[in-house]
């Protein structure tokens, strides 16, 4: 009998599929017809994007030559624009604003590698220490609330024709509706409980173990128990905190070892499948009138990854209920299981 | 510049790039083969490849479950729920669950493998309607059922596994997510205007016309202001009503028209892709369902949603709507 879970956070039903067993195997995708494009992102090829807004390079080495271990870059066809003011405003029944933000392209190595997974760990906190940042620098403009830092990996997950790993971050001039159905979720469920649902989630998934795929220094990562994807992955620190810009040094390697534990763990058990991941962290709160001055109690951030292993049909775009066809304790114990 | 602009409704915000629209040759469209006609279970002579037949329209003197009939329901043989039991609610710690109780059923379009719903005749189409309509009554009699979806999946991008002409209904045991959205958006709307939204969005819209593809005496079809996706359309009843299953027999005939009329179109201006259609109607035992107002969402399936999408619940839509209406209001199509 498939079963109806419902997400403690934002109260989204999916339907878990528990006829027919699953494997990995089922899910093995058919290689990508792939068009390898020029790369863009390697080292030597600085002049092919627009001028560099951060680095990490040694003291001697020049802004937009060879030498940088991380460049960060404005999208060279940015989905929002930089320049200009907000202006909002109403057309009938409909509202309207210009199209401001900023987008940005993190590329997390010089060299031509196409999984973050197979970075080493100093270049994925490396990567970490960058997200943190442009964040805080971004926070610095006021027409701003929020940052999402987020990956594509592989066409099916909108990666495009170009493999060298990078991530992206587009700032926008508000919250977006993902993260405010989380942060009303989660404040609810404060206002109830005087608990963060997510402190709450993590002792419950430590007790219960069957979701859970790791358990390292300061983070868990665990098969979400309504996973909307078959082999969906939640990664949370298990001290709470409402946004990832507070975290230690020692606690942004650790983030790094999880990572590349975790999507070693996706690359090996599915095959090197593509897969987005997504930062979820607490908007900028600046102090204002009617500003949302509990934000720091109700949230906890994480990171959602999603291998892209079956496609969204007709259903789920009109319902928001998902199908998964994979129990996510099956998930859980093929990821633990999977030897890296 | 792109514009961010706000779905009245739901209020949700999307991108939408008013400075270098993609034109509809620029996506890539796969092509649409057909591989599985060996034992498809949803041609004429294979029925008892089904599941038994809960519904058909099948000429006098055929019997169910044989050769004979034009639309013919049968439950999904892999069904996302299952029809038999109780509802049975629980909690696991924070977490809540319930038994999957639902139904699933197919509407096999017609009995030939090769024939697409672009392909059937207007009578055709009315078949479908009528016949979808009289399983969403069926089903509403169900008390353990909330919601009823109607849909249909064309094409291996929008998620069809059986290449075969068919839509799907599915009975849900509660009001999903975004139904639920749609309701109290329209509702908030209608206690404050005093009005339903829907019915204003068809008045600006046939005020500005820059939007509108088509219209006939029952229908009009437009892009949305808000659209999610390039090229997505609605479909809308011009006279009120929550509920499609309730259309009246002149509203089905007008339906199948334009819904023709539209997906033509799209065939032709977008080089054939795949694409989902969504009933999107009032659940039947609700007080707010006096705001809402049924209509067909269309969405041919162009680009893929990746991390930004997921994230925020934002989308980019790479062709405003103004400018995809006119490419697909100029489509020379004879339905």
């Amino acid at each position: 009998m498939p079963q109806l879970r419902k997400d403690p956070i934002i109260g989204r039903w999916v339907i878990i599929a528990t006829e027919r067993a699953k494997r990995p195997d089922n899910f093995k995708q058919k290689a990508e017809i792939f068009t390898e494009r020029p790369c863009p992102f390697c080292e030597g090829k600085e002049n092919l994007t627009p001028p560099e807004i951060f680095s990490y390079r040694p003291p001697h080495s020049a802004p937009n030559n060879a030498g940088w271990q991380l460049r960060v870059v404005p999208s060279i066809a940015p989905v929002l624009r930089i320049e200009g003011e907000l202006d909002r405003h109403g057309q009938g029944v409909y509202d309207l604003m210009s199209g401001i933000g900023a987008h940005e392209i993190i590329i997390e190595t010089p060299r031509h590698i196409a999984n973050i997974a197979d970075l080493p760990a100093e270049d994925i906190s490396r990567t970490i220490f960058c997200y943190i940042e442009r964040i805080k620098d971004l926070e610095k403009d006021q027409r701003f609330k929020y940052v999402l830092i987020f990956k594509n990996y592989g066409l099916a997950a909108g990666g495009g024709h170009v493999r060298h790993t990078r991530s992206q971050l587009i700032a926008t001039p508000v919250t977006p509706k993902r993260v405010k159905e989380k942060l009303v979720g989660s404040h609810k469920y404060f206002e109830y409980h005087e608990r963060c649902v997510f402190c709450d989630m993590i002792k419950q998934e430590l007790n219960q173990k069957e979701r859970l795929i790791l358990d390292i220094d300061g983070f868990i990562a665990i098969a979400p128990f309504a996973s909307r994807f078959p082999f969906e992955v939640t990664i949370l620190p298990k001290k709470h905190s409402c946004d990832i810009t507070h975290l230690t040094t020692q606690e942004r390697m650790e983030l790094a070892k999880t990572l590349k534990i975790v999507l070693t763990k996706l690359k090996v058990c599915l095959d090197d499948p593509p897969y987005n991941y997504l930062i979820h962290t607490a908007p900028f709160r600046r102090p204002k009138p009617g500003y949302w001055k509990t934000i720091d109690a109700d949230f906890h951030w994480h990171i959602e990854i999603s291998p892209r292993l079956t496609r969204v049909a007709g259903f789920e775009w009109g319902t928001g209920f998902y199908i998964c066809p994979m129990q996510p304790e099956e998930a859980a114990r093929f990821l633990r299981e999977t030897n890296i | 510049m792109s514009q961010l602009r706000r779905d009245p409704i739901v209020g949700r915000w999307v991108i939408v790039n008013t400075e270098d629209p993609k034109g509809p040759n620029e996506f890539e469209v796969a092509k649409h083969e057909f591989t599985q006609e060996a034992n498809c279970p949803f041609c004429a002579g294979n029925e008892k490849l089904t599941p038994p037949e809960v519904d058909a329209i099948r000429t006098k003197g055929t019997q169910p479950d044989t050769p004979g009939w034009s639309v013919r329901v049968v439950p999904n043989k892999f069904p996302a729920l299952t029809i038999e039991g109780d509802l049975n609610r629980e909690g696991v710690g924070i977490y809540d669950m319930s038994n999957g109780i639902g139904a699933h059923e197919v509407i096999i379009e017609n009995p030939e493998h090769r024939k697409t719903f672009t392909d059937l005749s207007a009578e055709q189409i009315k078949d479908v309607i009528d016949t979808s309509c009289r399983r969403a009554i069926s089903l509403t009699g169900d008390k353990r059922f909330k919601y009823i979806l109607l849909f249909k999946n064309y094409g291996v991008d929008a998620g069809a596994s059986l290449e075969h002409g068919h839509a799907q209904l599915i009975a849900l045991p509660m009001i999903p997510k975004n139904a639920h959205e749609e309701l109290n958006g329209a509702h908030r709307y209608f206690e404050f205007h005093e009005r339903c939204i829907y019915c204003d969005i068809i008045r600006q819209e046939k005020q500005e016309k820059s939007r509108i593809i088509c219209e006939n005496e029952s229908f009009i079809a437009f892009c949305p202001f808000v659209s999610r996706f390039p090229f997505q359309v609605w479909i809308i009843a011009k006279t009120h009503s929550p509920y499609f299953c309730h259309m009246s027999e002149k509203e089905k005939i007008s339906l199948s028209k334009i819904l023709k009329d539209v997906l033509l179109r799209i065939k032709v201006v977008l080089n054939d892709p795949s694409y989902n259609f969504i009933f999107h109607t009032s659940p039947l035992e609700i007080r707010q369902a006096e705001g809402f107002h049924w209509y067909v969402e269309l969405m041919p399936k162009l680009t893929r949603v990746a991390g930004f999408e997921w994230g925020s619940g934002f989308y980019i839509v790479p062709t405003d709507p103004e400018t995809a209406a006119g490419y697909l209001k100029q489509a020379s199509v004879t339905t």
